[in-house]
């Protein structure tokens, strides 16, 4: 053994480098293990930039008698800087007094790292790049809607024409569900905002001392705008995200894929049983909403406005014209159609992973909303030019 | 106690290794159901370890037991020389870096890409410099077998095979000295499977990790497995080289490995 004055040393000691007649050695000790990389790190540095370029360039030998420990990051680390900074490669360096073990590590870790390619980092793409695929994700997202609409017409063509196809196992189950548990709720905050409206109303009336035409407000904006709107985003947010999260879970699980293995249709086992729910369901919670909402206004007429009950329903009776409240149950059915479409659309849509579960669901519930009140300002203009 | 290494011994000599696992009258019970009755149990340093067992004799559960996910109703459990169900938080999230596992589906990060979720590990453990993630991360995917490409792809992309070798990768990530692996083979063409029996020889040879798997494979038994233990009744019912629990009078013991000599018989036959 030669007898090298020692170069370089690194502070911790993990690695020095001798010169020695036939090239340089690079000595490595201590415990070379991935909690101390940092260290190894700056051990290497100090290996390399103490003695600029000189020392290390010639490295020819690895003696690793003094190594307590080998891993394989550390041994990607030493590689890393032989090729980088020693511009060695690594498998053609000499390995003197290695333990088996930590020769076979260091081995198989220059061969693994030798034509490793790294990942490459994701692509970014400029304001208007992203804003054409918006848009374009958009129209496909719109034009995806109508297809799948389509299909659910065609799907439930085929039912009327088979009716014994229907599950009505499963749409009574969905009703359930849909409609019964969401009684209390849409009771709930139809009766608060009808009380809110009529207070507000009254507060301006009062001013005229036209107390009682805070019946005829309250009516009308319950029954044609305001029950079916705030019943159909609670449904938006209870039953269509429901949808979407059930729909992408089953997915996920290859529930549905079962389901078209064994020759049943997934449109007509699980869409159609949801969406006809959905749309049996919402006129009755409107019209729950519109009794709660006039019964939430009739409360503070009460109280605040000097009108008693009885006033109120007789009031009630000249003043609501039939066609508002039938207008307001009409709606009721199509924006059931539309929160149905999309939840279930967005469950049976996208990629199979969590992701796209927690995407659709929470997509679900602003389209739903969003297209809901589109809807509504449709009608409104629709309806005003047949004079309704 | 949990900073030092316990996969230290001498060179060479892969018989000798400090106790890595060691189950001590784990009893679990699910209300009436009793799973593991006393079972005792050592794992030395340097094994490849398989765990087999009829449905329902609480193989997975043994593993859920010992990485600390479920606690057993009695009995202690230690892995790298700490009580898992006594160790106070810090000395447990020491002992977390020093294992890994692969769970029977991958359980990857399905919003994640496979390089990303290699990187989990590394970036979280705040022990790896920067420069390094990315190499290593492709280090351990060329180490699980993966190719480089797969590194950009999501989960949902993969196949099976794919999948259980990324979460290899993922579960490598931190130079674990055990790893776990439920059902590493289940669902897998023999290839492919055989491949992965490669694999765990190598990891267990070539980086000195301890390798527990629990299994139904029988040919990754044959192939690679040092030694058997045998799961039944509660209680460890076979254990030793695949000769010794062979030669065992268990009769669920035997009745599984008739099963294969009998298709080994009709194959041969033919």
């Amino acid at each position: 053994m030669f007898q090298g004055s020692p170069a370089l040393v690194s502070p911790s000691q993990s690695c020095l480098i001798e010169e020695a007649p036939q090239g340089g050695v690079l000595r490595l000790s201590g415990a070379w293990r991935l909690a101390r990389l940092h260290e190894l790190d700056e051990a290497l540095g100090h290996c390399a930039a103490g003695g600029g370029p000189g020392p290390a360039a010639g490295l020819r030998v690895i003696d690793g008698a003094a190594l307590a420990a080998l891993d394989t990051a550390s041994a990607l680390q030493l590689c890393r800087w032989l090729r980088g900074v020693a511009g060695a490669d690594p498998g053609a360096l000499v390995l003197q007094g290695f333990d088996p073990h930590h020769e076979r590590i260091f081995r198989q870790v220059a061969e693994a790292s030798a034509g490793l390619a790294e990942v490459p980092a994701d692509r970014r793409y400029g304001a208007l790049a992203q804003l054409g695929a918006a848009a374009q994700e958009l129209g496909a997202m719109l034009v995806g809607h109508l297809s799948f609409f389509g299909m659910v017409v065609s799907e439930s063509v085929r039912v009327l024409r088979a009716p014994q196809r229907l599950r009505v196992r499963e749409l009574v189950t969905q009703a359930s569900r849909v409609c019964i548990s969401a009684v209390p709720v849409v009771a709930l905050v139809t009766a608060l905002i009808g009380l809110v409206f009529a207070y507000l109303l009254g507060l301006q009336a009062e001013q005229f001392g036209a107390n009682i035409f805070v019946v005829d407000g309250v009516a009308l904006g319950m029954t044609r705008e305001f029950s079916p709107l705030i019943v159909a985003t609670i449904v938006a947010g209870r039953s269509g995200a429901a949808f979407a999260a059930q729909l992408g879970t089953m997915r996920l699980n290859e529930e549905t894929d079962a389901i078209s293995v064994l020759g049943l249709s997934t449109a007509q086992v699980l869409i159609l049983p949801r969406i006809l729910a959905l749309v049996l369901s919402l006129p009755l919670l409107v019209f729950v909403g519109d009794v709660a909402g006039l019964a939430g206004a009739a409360l503070i007429a009460d109280t605040m406005l000097d009108i008693t009950p009885s006033t109120f329903i007789a009031r009630l009776h000249d003043a609501l014209a039939l066609k508002h409240v039938v207008i307001g149950l009409v709606k009721a059915p199509v924006f059931a159609l539309l929160v149905g479409v999309i939840g279930c659309r967005m469950g049976m849509s996208g990629d199979r992973d969590t992701r796209t579960i927690g995407a659709h669901t929470t997509s679900t519930v602003v389209q739903a909303i969003v297209g809901v009140i589109v809807l509504d300002a449709l009608f409104a203009v629709v309806l005003q030019e047949l004079g309704l | 106690m949990s900073g030092q290494a316990v996969t230290a011994r001498p060179a060479g000599d892969r018989s000798v290794g400090a106790p890595v696992i060691e189950l001590r009258g784990v009893s679990t019970r699910f209300g009436t159901q009793v799973v593991h009755d006393g079972l005792d149990l050592t794992i030395r340093a340097g094994e490849l370890v398989a765990i087999i067992g009829g449905s329902g004799t609480g193989k997975s559960v043994l593993l859920r037991e010992i990485v600390g996910l479920q606690r057993p109703t009695a009995g202690t459990v230690r892995l790298l020389g700490t009580d898992i169900w006594q160790a106070p938080e810090a000395e447990l999230a020491a002992v977390r870096r020093r294992f890994g596992m692969m769970f029977q589906d991958g359980a990857l990060f399905s919003s994640l890409t496979v390089a990303a979720n290699v990187e989990v590990p590394l970036r979280e453990s705040g022990l790896v410099p920067e420069s390094l993630v990315a190499p290593l991360v492709a280090l351990r995917l060329a180490q699980a077998g993966l190719p480089p490409d797969a590194g950009g792809k999501m989960p949902s992309q993969l196949s099976g095979g794919m999948r259980k070798r990324a979460a290899i990768a993922r579960a490598l990530a931190l130079e674990p000295e055990v790893l776990f692996l439920d059902e590493p083979t289940s669902g897998l063409d023999p290839i492919t499977a055989r491949a992965f029996d490669r694999l765990l020889a190598g990891l267990c040879e070539d980086l000195g990790i301890t390798v527990v798997v629990v299994t139904h494979d029988l040919d990754t038994l044959l192939s690679v497995a040092q030694r058997v233990v045998v799961l039944g009744a509660g209680r460890v019912a076979g254990d030793g080289t695949l000769a010794e629990v062979m030669a065992g009078d268990d009769p669920w013991i035997r009745e599984y490995f008739s099963s294969r000599k009998m298709a080994d018989a009709n194959t041969s036959s033919r």
